[in-house]
């Protein structure tokens, strides 16, 4: 026989016995495991989410709100600058479906042509290719199923035949449409088409750009027909690439910048025979700085130009409505005379007009934009300083550009200029200047003054000029070309795989989360299994120190039990392994109830990495074996004469000196670590203090215990004195399961109370909705609300204006959702710009702490050197994972970085998930953004309060998205509750692990006293006082068991909580506390019930085989 | 052949509020060969002795040497193959190992390792120590399956396995009826003259201490030789 068959013996012999150590281990390893497993899923969903989403796309050229030409896509192409181009156009649009009259906002509109579904995950659109058709055709749609089901366009799974969409979306301009004389403040484009096909995933039906797991609806239009509806034929906004084998990223953008053309940059190089010069226009109508500034490095002698116009011009009383003013230096414009000292020339029909001569002065104004939208009429007054005839270049139209809405009106009452225009003031004889000169300017002012008067965040200079006799229009066409690249020009190569790649990890690990939750169910299920080995190895004392009389070395005695142990840990981890898949799956389904799936489908796939499972097993075989080790090893050390005569009674020493100071120690350390969560977060915080002020209550019961023993004989013999003696008698076991039930209690109380409550604060200012009762997302971005400050309905909301109160633009800018209900890893949130003085104003929402040396205001966003940002806790703690004073990189509407500085934390408002700035912060780094998207709407005091439905309808043109601030909160609010329910169930297990073990430990201290209590039988003690002995055993565990888990619970998170929701949460924790101590006594009885028998049956004291 | 000699043996017990001094001070020689009976009354210290000279516990100050061998400086792996390679113990609760059978019981000393003797040889002396104690037919039985008596016998098989130059009895006979004390007794007996084992035997029962011969009594910590 060797050691190994008699440790097998044993194993065999002992089953029974290890039958408890098996289930514990099976359920620590399934928690362990399951947690791990649950974490993978998350992670290969994500992974697989982005292959969906992106297919086989490498990088894009994005061009924004630029447009360059789909035929780049050819270009490319034909230089084999990738493997695979395609030209995409995507707009936003609200859609109706015509049969349903369901309708939706926020579209995805992707024009396509056959090229894009090469990039798909399946590189086709259509497995078997036998219909053909590789791209909607002509008036035919496809949509993705999210969109589908949406709009209920199925019926069974199945396309609904002869649907109709209607799509509504913005013409986009060629510049921003809040801009002065961008033209029409809107143009909305219907387009109408049939849905031909649901396009799944494999076929690129979740195509997106957005980094997040959930499905954009999204109708897919034929490219062709999408141009012709924006009136931009040719023109796509988006390039998506799959690049060579081993391409890198700077050489695919190197081959990129030598296919674009002019056209790309949206530039275009014209002779002016009036000036003998070459003339570069922008599509843009103003230069983008960074491009002018390109220009003029390769071309010195390139004279800038601007061309803008005054609303009126005005000397000696009379004026003249509605000019162009052309500011340029003489170099550009030599009919000017040199020495007009910086006054400014009329042309002579406007000097006409006005009757002035030089010396008079002239009062011009105009519209500029006051901070970020808010056209505002200023003035200036100029002098004159000379009079040109309206001759030769001085009357060449050309000095206008291209203004969208005015240049191609025939007549002034076609104008759409996009700034307020009276038309009353237009006289006949203006008009007749139209019709015989169109926007020749009647006013030129010099360079420098037109520059500060005209100039805007969208550029500077409307034309820039060269003289034919520097370059000839092919040169500057060639020179312009080598200067600018598409970076420069507003188009960014984003490597979008390497992005979606990195992004595919959820910020929250959720294995971590998992494991951190389950960390104290584990730790139950770990020392229950150890405490149930080591009643084992107590059993087996005197076999222990037989193998030691007869000779086997202590350290063999131990292998031989550890072996047992890894046999009986690795078998019951193997059965909790298989558990785990369940276990897994169930915790999938509840993580699915956060972030659903596209019509309640599951969607979060069950993966398990070979890593994980390999890992994760050894690692809690290790954990298991360590624990084992160190409960075995203890009894090893005692001397085999000792275990000879102990039998299965516990072997330790009482030293009840040392224990109250290493009490102390914890408590110490548990303040300290709340008083540090500054530095831990306030998670660790709660988490590090709890677990130490748990540690200092059992080790304060562990002193109890022992003085317990000590003075055993001081005290007068009652049943009440015996129970203490007996948890005192076998001080580890009841330490363990006062651990096990505090650890549990502690978990449940604290969880409880940080459970969320929606009610009625959002109506408050420093609440997390600010005081704001409707939060409305626009699929169109409104631009000219503030035009008429008086108006102030920026939504365009009519009658219905006054029932709502005051009403907060924001303008969306670059960045993902970064809320909890994205699951990917967001590295820069959606910014959020609004007028930071109007919430300063307010004092809306909660500020909970800000930089060091900012006030603890929304002003603080004006300050710094950096762009600031004001971020959601849960969004700076749990997605970014940064501290305050931490700083982000975005990068601006060129692709260069900038900083955006986290200055301040939110605590729980309605921005969770992205940064809020201010705007006029934004718009230096994002002159061409959009207007707000973006709005939070109160209700009017003392109206009735609005229905979210007739909000809704009432914002239907605009795409609106309409949700209640309180719905709003409630929603970020059921995810950090689901967690905390997970939690919470994970806590009510390590509950029930640690009643459990009561039971096991009143069944086994039964049955190791069945002779005492046979006796006690004997002597005539009645039953009543053998179970008040037994039961008193259990109440003191429960009693020390609650009250440690509730009084390291209620020290842990009473700095978290607010009087408001303790006093919610008290009620809930009582009854939790209520109902795990009954849950503790069921047990306890269970296992009176069960060893009952045997033991007033046992006459005998039990003697060892 | 083993001769015994302890000097100055003092053991105490640390327990809480008091150090209990269960031996103090014995000196007493035992020869090779011989046969001793250490009677006493409970809680004198009898077993705490008998450990001690085992090397299942440490005297808390003087020496004990057997065969020449200070047995109280070894370390515990030390001491364990000291029991495996020279003693032989005999427990009044016999300590058999419910998993195994008889047979395996009394082979379990080869567990400990480093076991000179082949496995077969091994098997083959603990057939022969089982027929001696008249087991032969019991050797594939568990230990439940057994008599006090046999159960004892079993272990006295055991004990002998290792062919051991001092056996230690503690109360081998306390929980037997007189008929399978004087079988035991006889046992013993034979194999302290028959193999020359020095034997020293824990015990209550006055006849098996007479049958004995040299006696000690140990009490309040001290020990007295008592004449015959």
């Amino acid at each position: 026989m060797s050691g190994l068959s008699f440790t097998l013996r044993g194993l065999w012999y002992f089953r029974a016995s290890y039958l408890g150590v098996l289930a514990g281990a099976a359920l620590g390893a399934m928690v362990l495991l399951g947690a791990m497993m649950a974490g993978d899923s998350v992670n290969q969903t994500l992974r697989q989410v982005a292959t969906a989403r992106l297919g086989k796309v490498d990088a894009v050229l994005a061009g924004g709100d630029r447009f360059f030409r789909s035929a780049l896509a050819d270009d490319l192409t034909t230089k084999n600058a990738a493997a695979t181009v395609a030209p995409v156009f995507i707009v936003k649009a609200s859609v109706t479906a015509q049969r349903s009259g369901r309708a939706l906002g926020n579209v995805q509109v992707v024009g396509v042509d056959g090229r894009f579904w090469h990039l798909g995950p399946s590189g086709t659109l259509h497995e078997d290719s036998a219909d053909g058709i590789d791209a909607p055709q002509e008036r035919k749609f496809f949509v993705n199923e999210c969109l589908a089901r949406s709009l209920d366009l199925l019926t069974n799974g199945n396309l609904i035949s002869n649907q109709t969409l209607v799509l509504r979306f913005d013409k986009p301009g060629m510049i921003a449409r809040d801009a002065p004389l961008a033209g029409k403040a809107a143009e909305v484009i219907a387009l109408s088409g049939n849905v031909d096909r649901v396009c799944d995933d494999a076929q690129f039906g979740r195509f997106s750009l957005e980094t997040t797991q959930m499905p954009q609806a999204t109708v897919f239009v034929p490219l062709e027909r999408l141009q012709q509806a924006l009136g931009l034929a040719g023109k796509a906004n988006l390039l998506l690439l799959k690049a060579h084998q081993g391409e890198s990223h700077a050489h695919m953008l190197e081959k990129i910048t030598h296919s674009c053309t002019l056209a790309d940059y949206g530039l275009t190089v014209e002779e002016v025979p009036l000036a003998n010069a070459v003339e570069i226009r922008s599509s843009r109508i103003f230069f983008d700085r960074k491009v002018a500034e390109a220009i003029q490095q390769h071309f010195p002698a390139a004279q800038p130009v601007v061309t803008y116009m005054a609303n009126s011009i005005a000397s000696n009383g009379k004026s003249i409505p509605y000019s162009m003013v052309t500011a340029v230096d003489t170099t550009a414009a030599p009919f000017l005379p040199d020495d007009k000292k910086n006054g400014v020339v009329l042309n002579a029909w406007a000097a006409d007009d006005l009757a002035a001569k030089p010396g008079d002065e002239l009062s011009l104004t105009y519209y500029a934009l006051d901070g970020a939208n808010r056209l505002v009429e200023r003035s200036s007054r100029l002098m004159l300083a000379a009079v040109v005839p309206l001759t030769g270049l001085a009357a060449d139209p050309r000095w206008m550009p291209d203004f969208p809405g005015v240049a191609s009106a025939e007549k002034t009452a076609d104008w759409d200029a996009g700034v307020p225009i009276d038309m009353k003031r237009i006289r006949d004889k203006d008009e007749a200047y139209w019709n015989a000169h169109r926007g020749t300017p009647k006013l030129f002012i010099p360079l420098k003054t037109g520059r500060e008067l005209f100039a805007n965040r969208w550029g500077e200079f409307t034309a820039l000029r060269l003289p034919a006799a520097v370059a000839s229009k092919d040169r500057v066409t060639t020179g312009l070309l080598e200067a600018l690249d598409p970076a420069v020009a507003g188009l960014t190569l984003q490597d979008v795989g390497a992005q979606a790649g990195a992004a595919a990890g959820s910020p929250v690990e959720f294995a971590g989360l998992l494991i951190g939750m389950s960390l104290f169910l584990i730790a139950a299920a770990v020392a229950l299994t150890a405490m149930l080995f080591r009643f084992h190895i107590e059993q087996r004392n005197r076999e222990s120190g037989l193998l030691a009389a007869l000779g086997v070395a202590p350290g063999k005695i131990l292998r031989w039990r550890l072996l047992e142990g890894l046999c009986v840990v690795a078998l019951g981890s193997g059965i909790g392994t298989l558990l785990a898949v369940g276990y897994t799956r169930l915790l999938l389904g509840i993580l699915e109830t956060i972030w659903g799936g596209a019509g309640g489908q599951r969607w979060l796939n069950f993966h398990v990495e070979a890593n994980t499972l390999v890992g994760g097993l050894t690692g809690f075989v290790c954990l298991m074996m360590l624990v084992i080790w160190l409960v075995t090893r203890k009894q090893a050390r005692q001397s085999a004469s000792m275990r000879l005569e102990a039998g299965n009674e516990e072997v330790t020493r009482p030293n009840p000196q040392r224990v109250p100071w290493w009490a102390l120690g914890y408590a110490a350390g548990g303040i300290a670590a709340l008083g540090g969560s500054g530095l831990l977060g306030e998670a660790g915080g709660f988490f590090l203090g709890g677990c130490l002020f748990l540690s200092a209550g059992l080790a304060v019961y562990q002193w109890v215990l022992r003085r317990r023993v000590a003075a055993a004989m001081v005290r007068e013999l009652t049943p009440q004195r015996l129970a203490e003696l007996n948890c005192a008698r076998r001080g580890t076991r009841s330490l363990v399961v006062v651990g096990s039930l505090a650890s549990g209690v502690f978990l449940v109380v604290a969880v409880a109370a940080f459970h969320k409550h929606d009610g009625d604060a959002w109506q408050q200012r420093e609440s997390g909705a600010g005081g704001f009762a409707w939060w409305v997302e626009t699929t169109r971005a409104m631009t000219r609300g503030n035009t008429h400050p008086e108006a102030d309905d920026v939504l365009d909301l009519g009658d219905a204006r006054g029932r709502f109160g005051r009403v907060l633009p924001l303008r969306i800018g670059p960045g993902d959702d970064a809320s909890c209900f994205n699951l990917n890893s967001v590295i820069r949130p959606r910014l959020l710009a609004t007028d930071v003085a109007v919430l300063a104003n307010l004092g809306a929402f909660p500020i909970k702490k800000v930089l060091p040396g900012c006030a603890k205001s929304w002003d603080c966003l004006r300050g710094g050197r950096a762009l600031r940002a004001f971020v959601d806790e849960t969004t700076l703690l749990w997605v970014l994972k940064k501290n305050l004073g931490d700083l982000l990189i975005y990068h601006d509407e060129w692709g260069h970085e900038f900083p955006v500085e986290l200055a301040g934390m939110l605590d729980g408002t309605v921005f969770q998930g992205s940064l809020v700035v201010d705007e006029a912060g934004l718009l230096q780094h994002y002159p061409s953004a959009d207007g707000p998207r973006l709005f939070l709407l109160e209700n009017a005091a003392g109206s009735a309060v609005p229905d979210r439905a007739d909000l809704q309808r009432a914002l239907a043109d605009e795409g609106a998205t309409v949700t209640s601030t309180r719905d709003r909160l409630a929603a970020f609010n059921s995810v950090e509750n689901t967690y905390l329910a997970i939690f919470h169930l994970l806590g009510g297990l390590g509950v029930l692990v640690g009643s459990a073990g009561l039971g096991l430990l009143t069944a086994r201290n039964l049955h190791a006293r069945r002779y005492e209590f046979s006796i006690l039988h004997t002597l005539g003690v009645p039953a009543a006082v053998t179970r008040r002995v037994v039961f008193g055993e259990a109440a003191q565990i429960i009693r020390w068991g609650l009250g440690i888990g509730v009084l390291a619970a209620l020290v842990a998170i009473l700095p978290n909580l607010s009087g408001g929701s303790i006093t919610q949460s008290l009620g809930w924790i009582a009854l939790l506390v209520a109902l795990i101590a009954a849950n503790a006594f069921g047990w306890a009885w269970l296992g009176y019930r069960r060893q009952l028998r045997h033991t007033l049956g046992a006459t005998q004291e039990p003697t060892p085989q | 052949m083993t001769r015994i000699e302890v000097a100055g043996l003092v053991k105490i017990y640390e327990t809480p509020g008091e150090a209990l001094r269960v031996l103090d001070g014995l000196d007493f020689d035992v020869a090779a060969g011989e046969a001793v009976a250490i009677v006493g009354p409970s809680g004198s210290g009898k077993t705490t002795l008998l450990n001690l000279l085992g090397a299942l516990d440490r005297p808390s100050s003087g020496s004990i040497r057997i065969g020449g061998e200070d047995i109280g400086g070894l370390t515990a792996t030390a001491a364990a193959g000291f029991r495996n390679r020279s003693l032989g113990f005999v427990f009044q609760q016999h300590h058999l190992l419910p998993q195994l059978s008889v047979l395996e019981n009394v082979l379990v000393p080869r567990l400990a390792g480093n076991w000179q003797e082949p496995a077969a040889a091994t098997e083959s002396r603990a057939r022969e120590l089982l027929d001696k104690v008249g087991l032969n037919h019991r050797l594939s039985h568990l230990p439940w399956q057994l008599s006090g008596g046999e159960k004892l016998r079993t272990g006295v098989a055991r004990a002998l396995l290792n062919r051991p130059r001092l056996l230690l009895a503690d109360e081998p006979t306390g929980l037997l009826d007189q008929a399978a004390t004087d079988q035991v007794a006889d046992l013993l007996l034979q194999l302290n003259r028959d193999e020359a084992v020095t034997l020293i035997v824990v015990t209550h029962n006055a006849a098996l201490a007479r049958r004995i011969g040299r006696t000690f009594e140990l009490a309040q910590g001290k020990l007295k030789e008592v004449a015959r």
